[in-house]
């Protein structure tokens, strides 16, 4: 069945920045603005521009993952001539097989898949960005500038352009230089992990990096520059919206808290609709006692105590007297009479017991630091975990 | 699997609903802020394995066709059998107008009844909110050894309760019926719900229609009884609202402000599924405030909440003071206005300032898309 574009989603990471959340699952789903799942926001953007054949590429943990894309059908997904496809690494006949080694070799391994679609182009994305993007607008770009391959890129604050990939354009808008997270960067044009290659050539390249021993396998290390070294013609698509990378736990905490202004980013905005599978729950109960501001508040939650700047998932239970303030919490997570959860991310199903205190407020609001407590970690009664510090299973006496 | 067949009534609803039922059956009368009342039929059904699912409707049905889809949200949508929606079809011998009975619609829909694969059947009210073990229920019925098992529950305090009482002649058996509320302590009222055995269901129909008669318990359950049948008695324990007047609906909707109540309805052993919308979670702004309500996904809420039940997608701007209200789907309730005591239905708004307020007795109820 031939498509003009599909997209390759890569969901496959370990998320090592964020092991205390991700021990147990992948980082594509993290639970993310209450009612979301990180991979929740490329999927959805995959509907909403009118993709309907993705590939999601998987390998670390993937027991959750599956799961929650199942059919697809949350995001509309679950169409005959199309879908979402769960690609993990597999045998062949006379193989031995082997893990995807690197994100230029998991899309190598399943080429047999991308051609199965006889596609023009092939949209590269990955499982671990919170954003808005109309990729049809970006392949109509690439495209029109008849590239090779179509690099989104943002602009960063320079003091922060090492962490990512930086490149230089000419006047005309195409790439001429990529660095991979320079040491010393000389643009503030950050490649956002979303490229969009002319199948044909990309194939190309997969199949010749390959056979480099050298090679990492990797888009931004490998292919990207073998590409520029070759003169072919890169384009830099320029994207101003919100966009964030949310690989460490600060990223995390902070993108979160962006939630609550929708002029950074409008999840209310119902002509680009982000969906997700819903749990089934009843609607939330908020206490005769409670007292709740500047908030997001998901089905399944009970509060009874004060919740202010915070983000909660479905499910999640505040007792009596206890107290939430600019934190995150996860599905299922409760929290006991007479807690305390300040700057805090509490994982999926964690148990905060009566009276704990979890976090504290930074003195210094440019180094805030955020206390972790790891899924179905149990924090007991009374115990006290500090600013920063993980809880990995649990913390205090029972 | 059981060897149960479910059935919905969804052809009636009462008129003292009033403006609530205009825009559609009291089958999709939305429910503590995301459900539609059938969805407890449909859940209590998927809950217990059953897979087939005939639902009777007649007219207004447009909204419950909406709800229901294909039937995937309970799991119904089966490749044989599944959700089977029965709208009136034609034939020869079919009248138009209302079904004047059960037995009249029953026998509307008998070429579907005769051609059910079970042996038996579960005959379900759709204006019931409750949650049935049904296959404990199917159990029991198939234990006693009688042909027809009725579900009774303790709905003396809930209002709206239904009028038909069956008399224990042993603790789980009963072989006379009662027509009122009055007297006979011991009866047990019936919340409609039955387990029939599909052969005697067929007999009664074709009884009815030879006989000209129309009605389940007036006409058919009293022949069977007449005849020295046995009907056997489930008692059903927790919360169960029959909902056929304005005032019923609005004290079943702040009941589920109760925990007890509402834990009653929603547990995750049987869960009670409804269609999906996919919204965003619900914010809650600077100056908002709430106490004691249930919220459901997708509000924007900048003012106060006593007391309340707010549905999909509300919003309520700021300075607004919402106390003892039931706002469904997509209502805007403007800045500084106060409500008390209302029931606004999808889609309605209210202007900035207004000032509403029934009272728990006479609640105001505000129809679909209208303007206040």
């Amino acid at each position: 069945m031939k498509k003009e574009c599909i997209a390759m989603l890569l969901a496959g990471g370990q998320g090592s920045r964020l092991h205390a959340l991700t021990s147990r699952s992948a980082k594509p789903i993290m639970p993310f603005g209450g009612k979301y799942r990180i991979i929740d926001f490329p999927l959805s953007n995959c509907a909403n521009s009118g993709l309907d054949v993705v590939g999601v590429l998987t390998q670390y943990q993937p027991l959750q993952l599956n799961s929650y894309i199942g059919s697809g059908q949350p995001w509309d997904l679950d169409v005959q001539r199309g879908g979402v496809y769960i690609l993990p690494p597999f045998q062949s006949a006379g193989e031995k097989g082997e893990w995807f080694s690197g994100t230029a070799n998991a899309i190598f391994q399943n080429i047999g898949f991308v051609d199965m679609w006889e596609p023009e182009y092939v949209l590269i994305l990955s499982g671990d960005h919170i954003y808005k993007m109309d990729y049809s607008d970006m392949l109509e770009q690439h495209k029109q500038h008849e590239a090779d391959c179509t690099i989104a890129v943002i602009r960063v604050p320079l003091d922060e352009a090492s962490r990512f990939g930086i490149m230089d354009t000419d006047e005309n808008g195409f790439v001429y230089k990529f660095t991979e997270k320079p040491k010393k960067p000389e643009s503030d044009l950050a490649s956002m992990g979303i490229y969009i290659f002319t199948w044909k050539k990309l194939k190309k390249y997969l199949i010749e990096d390959e056979k480099n021993p050298e090679s990492q396998k990797d888009f931004g290390k490998n292919i990207i520059p073998s590409m520029l070294g070759n003169e072919e013609k890169l384009w830099a698509y320029d994207f101003s919206g919100y966009w964030r990378d949310v690989g460490t736990i600060n990223s995390l905490w902070e993108s979160n808290m962006d939630m609550f202004s929708p002029e950074l980013f409008d999840l209310y905005d119902r002509s680009w609709p982000i969906r997700s599978r819903s749990p089934i729950k009843p609607p939330h109960y908020i206490g005769e006692n409670a007292t709740i501001s500047h908030s997001i508040i998901t089905e399944g939650c009970d509060i009874r105590g004060t919740v202010t700047n915070s983000v909660l998932s479905n499910s999640v239970s505040v007792g009596d007297d206890a107290i939430v303030n600019c934190s995150i919490l996860m599905p299922g997570c409760s929290i006991g009479n007479g807690a305390v959860i300040e700057y805090s991310i509490i994982g999926e199903n964690a148990e905060i017991r009566t009276n704990a205190h979890v976090g504290a407020a930074p003195d210094d609001f440019n180094n805030i630091k955020i206390a972790t407590c790891g899924p179905s970690s149990v924090v007991y009664a009374n115990a006290q975990v500090e600013a920063g510090e993980i809880v990995y299973t649990k913390k205090g006496e029972e | 699997m059981p060897d149960l067949h479910g059935l919905i009534y969804a052809y009636h609803s009462s008129s003292a609903l009033g403006e609530l039922v205009v825009p559609r059956t009291s089958a999709s009368l939305p429910f503590c802020s995301r459900y539609r009342l059938i969805d407890f039929a449909l859940s209590s059904m998927a809950n217990a394995g059953i897979r087939d699912v005939g639902v009777i409707m007649q007219r207004d049905y447009q909204s419950l066709l909406d709800h229901l889809g294909s039937g995937k949200d309970w799991d119904l949508s089966r490749l044989s059998g599944g959700l089977c929606l029965l709208p009136p079809f034609g034939m020869h011998d079919s009248h138009f107008g209302e079904y004047n009975g059960c037995m009249e619609a029953l026998s509307a829909v008998r070429t579907y009844i005769n051609n059910i694969k079970q042996s038996h059947v579960v005959i379900f009210r759709s204006d019931l909110a409750v949650n049935l073990d049904l296959h404990e229920i199917f159990d029991s019925h198939l234990a006693s050894g009688c042909d027809i098992t009725a579900v009774c529950a303790d709905c003396s305090l809930k209002g709206g309760s239904s009028k038909i009482r069956f008399v224990p002649d042993t603790p789980n058996t009963s072989k006379q019926m009662l027509f009122s509320g009055l007297g006979q302590k011991e009866a047990l009222s019936s919340i409609e719900v039955y387990i029939i055995r599909k052969s005697l269901l067929v007999e009664l129909i074709e009884w009815s229609r030879t006989n000209g008669k129309q009605h389940f318990h007036r006409d058919a359950l009293a022949h069977y009884l007449d005849e020295g049948g046995t009907v056997g008695l489930y008692f059903h324990k927790g919360y169960t609202a029959h909902i056929t007047s304005v005032s019923d609906y609005y004290s079943a909707n702040m009941d589920m402000l109760n925990q007890g109540y509402r834990r009653d309805l929603f547990f995750d052993d049987r869960p009670i599924y409804t269609r999906g919308r996919s919204s965003v979670s619900t914010y809650y702004g600077d100056n908002a405030s709430a106490k004691n309500s249930l919220v459901a996904d997708g509000c924007y809420i900048e003012g106060e909440l006593q007391n309340c039940v707010l549905f999909r997608g509300v919003r309520v701007k700021k300075g607004a003071k919402l106390t003892n209200c039931v706002i469904m789907q997509d209502s805007v309730i403007g800045e500084n206005a106060v409500l008390n005591h209302v029931i606004a239905d999808k889609y309605t708004a209210f202007s900035d300032g207004l000032v509403l307020s029934g009272s728990s007795v006479l609640p105001i109820t505000v129809p679909k898309c209208k303007t206040v």
